[in-house]
């Protein structure tokens, strides 16, 4: 699971508390070239616990059950501005956005009311709002960033913070993104090692 | 009267999500187009000392009503549509009552005055 939810699970295990976040729940999915046999029918999981699936203009599918939606968003490769991402292992498609493998390669498990949920641990989903707080065109959405970045900053370890930004190489835009929301969030820029 | 100033965050967010419902809304609305209109209808008939059921496809087309006869072999897909039609349309109104609420706090028109309005009844 990656997106505002994941505030939710924070709370439950480090008492992080944020509460703003919309309907949308967004899962991301690995996207493997070589991987064309079916893992799991994803769609027919989804469909069977109630929810109606829909596609949406750029063809990117999405599913809906109780005022919930669902939709799977996975890394873009490069420049590219493909309108969805094909993820025929698990009969879904994703929504191709940048720095997802951040959150993806940092995750951690819990266990919470019964459901094993896969996410991205503090210090990953923490650089990754940084970068995209800064490439946001709505300044709303730019301050809902950060201010859950200021909200999770109390839990950082500045180690594994180091570590999760040593393993992605950042160009000189992105570098220049992550400083300017430490900036506005207060937060030293020599903690995550980038300086 | 005092009054709160406008929180640039949470007005975002609730702007966010009053657009994220009225975009469900639109592709709902473009997916119930596609199931068969109409309710099943069942009529029995005893012919010698036997019941048989007869099932149609009720639907109505101005003043008209219409009666197609589903065979039994088309009947379990046709009723698989419906129901999903009846799914679509139930989570159309789930969100249009969200819009509703949402409408009024962000000082929106009221959404219920779609072109599409009869799909979701």
């Amino acid at each position: 699971m990656i997106g505002s939810w994941i505030m939710l699970i924070y709370q439950e295990l480090y008492g992080v508390r944020y509460v703003l976040r919309t309907l949308d729940v967004d899962f991301a999915v690995h996207i493997a070239r070589t991987q064309s046999q079916l893992r799991a029918d994803l769609k027919q999981l989804i469909t069977d616990l109630g929810f109606t699936d829909y596609l949406v203009a750029e063809g990117v599918q999405k599913f809906t059950g109780g005022g919930y939606e669902v939709e799977f968003i996975g890394q873009r490769s490069g420049g590219r501005n493909k309108g969805f991402l094909s993820v025929p292992e698990w009969n879904v498609t994703a929504i191709p956005l940048p720095f997802i493998n951040i959150l993806m390669d940092f995750p951690a498990v819990a266990e919470l009311d019964g459901f094993t949920i896969r996410f991205p641990i503090p210090e990953a989903y923490f650089l990754h709002k940084l970068i995209i707080a800064r490439k946001r065109p709505s300044g709303a959405k730019r301050g809902k960033d950060l201010e859950q970045c200021i909200a999770i900053m109390q839990v950082i370890n500045d180690e594994q913070l180091r570590q999760v930004a040593k393993a992605h190489r950042f160009g000189k835009d992105t570098r220049r993104r992550i400083a300017a929301s430490c900036d506005a969030i207060g937060f030293p820029l020599h903690r995550i090692g980038l300086s | 009267m005092k009054v709160a100033e406008k929180d640039i965050v949470v007005h975002g967010m609730l702007e966010d999500e009053y657009g994220r419902c009225r975009e469900v809304v639109e592709a709902l609305l473009a997916k119930a187009e596609n199931y068969p209109r109409g309710a099943l209808n069942v009529r029995r008939k005893r012919n010698k000392g036997k019941e048989y059921a007869y099932h149609y496809l009720v639907r109505r087309d101005g003043k008209k009503i219409i009666n197609r006869h589903v065979s039994e072999k088309e009947l379990p897909e046709l009723q698989k549509l419906i129901e999903e039609r009846e799914k679509c349309r139930k989570e159309i109104r789930a969100y249009r009552k969200r819009m509703a609420y949402l409408g009024k706090l962000l000082n929106k028109p009221n959404p219920g005055g779609g072109r599409h309005e009869s799909a979701a009844r």
